[in-house]
């Protein structure tokens, strides 16, 4: 799985088209503007050519690493990682990467999922070992959609067998209140596990322009960048204006999410002071040999 | 006396973001927050009450550590911002 894509170096335009909001506002979903307005104005952009996972890390590779180091994550140092229950969020003991619901819940099933429960400095410190690191914010945008503009990693249409997403477990969800009722009867069958899926499982119809699979949903993948807004004059949701500077940018949506979650420039922002979650992994990228 | 209290315009139906509260100690402002806004309760406080250790908190500009916020004591007129581990999205 260790295998890397070759993105040509492009200059794009980072972030979503005022069209897509508008778009984004007529569907059946509930979110306000404010909370999308991140994610524009739309930004010209150069990225030099580099190379990036085609998968993001797995349950195996993870293994490895902590098996060649001792190193040992965050959830683990806490003693305690973030699964979302039936009630919501809660910090539950003994969750972590290879127990990713809690004790006695991790399986060699697991090992060609993405690997979770890991924080910022996690995916870092293992992108360090692997003689990695993790890809900027206009990075992974570029290898999601390509230097054209697309919503999803495939194009413009929603299709939900090409990717992990909520819709892909429960069918067609158009509210909060479909989600919670998916989510209690996931719950109440086999507890809060992670619905991810085998790096991979959807290529090659769920593939990226540049051939990364798993860039719409599956987990959620932390980037290097620290958050910011594209134009500082942008009026977004105060909360979320309030992480600039602190959290880092958090890219692709997860299992956990709907339609609107996964798309290309859609950006979320975490907390990357040790938290991780049950939704959370990532995937690295180096600059080629000739260029560094 | 009062407070400014900001949230995640996705934690309200109406998308409401800005509310008022009293000074005092940080977790029972959360708790009497919570009380007065069970729609939100969930997301700031457990079962018995305690606030959630994950959920962040802003007292104007200053990010309060988790373990700085039992012995945090907010002022009147400072403005605390609810920040959810993964903002956005």
């Amino acid at each position: 799985m260790d295998d890397m894509v070759l993105v040509p170096g492009a200059r794009f335009d980072q972030g979503t088209p005022e069209h897509v909001l508008d778009w984004l506002l007529t569907q059946p979903q509930t979110l306000p503007r404010i909370w999308f307005a991140d994610e524009t104005p739309r930004r010209p952009v150069t990225v030099a050519p580099y190379l990036i996972d085609r998968h993001p890390v797995t349950v195996a590779q993870f293994r490895e690493f902590t098996r060649r180091t001792g190193y040992r994550t965050d959830a683990e140092e806490r003693g305690f990682g973030l699964v979302y229950d039936v009630d919501g969020w809660v910090e539950r003991p003994g969750v972590a990467w290879h127990s990713p619901g809690g004790p006695d819940t991790g399986s060699p099933d697991y090992d060609d999922h993405p690997v979770v429960h890991v924080s910022w400095r996690d995916a870092t410190s293992y992108a360090a070992w692997a003689g990695k690191r993790l890809p900027s914010e206009p990075e992974w945008e570029l290898a999601a959609r390509g230097p054209e503009f697309r919503i999803w990693p495939w194009g413009d249409d929603w299709d939900p067998y090409r990717a992990n997403t909520a819709e892909l477990h429960a069918g067609r969800l158009d509210d909060l209140g479909a989600w919670q009722r998916w989510w209690r009867k996931e719950c109440e069958g086999s507890g809060p596990v992670p619905r991810t899926t085998p790096v991979g499982f959807f290529s090659p119809h769920g593939d990226s322009a540049a051939g990364c699979a798993d860039m719409a949903g599956n987990v959620y993948e932390w980037t290097a960048t620290l958050s910011h807004l594209y134009d500082p004059s942008t009026r977004c949701d105060p909360t979320v204006n309030r992480v600039m500077g602190r959290y880092r940018v958090i890219r692709g949506g997860s299992w956990m999410n709907f339609r609107y979650q996964v798309r290309c420039s859609e950006r979320m922002h975490g907390d990357p002071l040790g938290w991780s979650s049950f939704a959370h992994g990532f995937r690295c990228a180096r600059t080629p040999v000739e260029d560094r | 006396m009062t407070v400014r209290i900001v949230v995640p315009s996705v934690w309200n139906p109406d998308h409401r973001t800005d509310f008022e509260s009293v000074a005092g100690p940080l977790p029972e402002l959360i708790r009497r927050f919570a009380d007065e806004y069970p729609g939100m309760r969930r997301r700031l406080v457990d079962a018995d009450g305690t606030p959630l250790g994950y959920v962040n908190v802003c007292v104007d500009d200053v990010m309060v550590p988790r373990h700085q916020r039992d012995h945090t004591v907010v002022p009147a007129g400072s403005t605390v911002t609810f920040i959810a581990p993964m903002a956005g999205g």
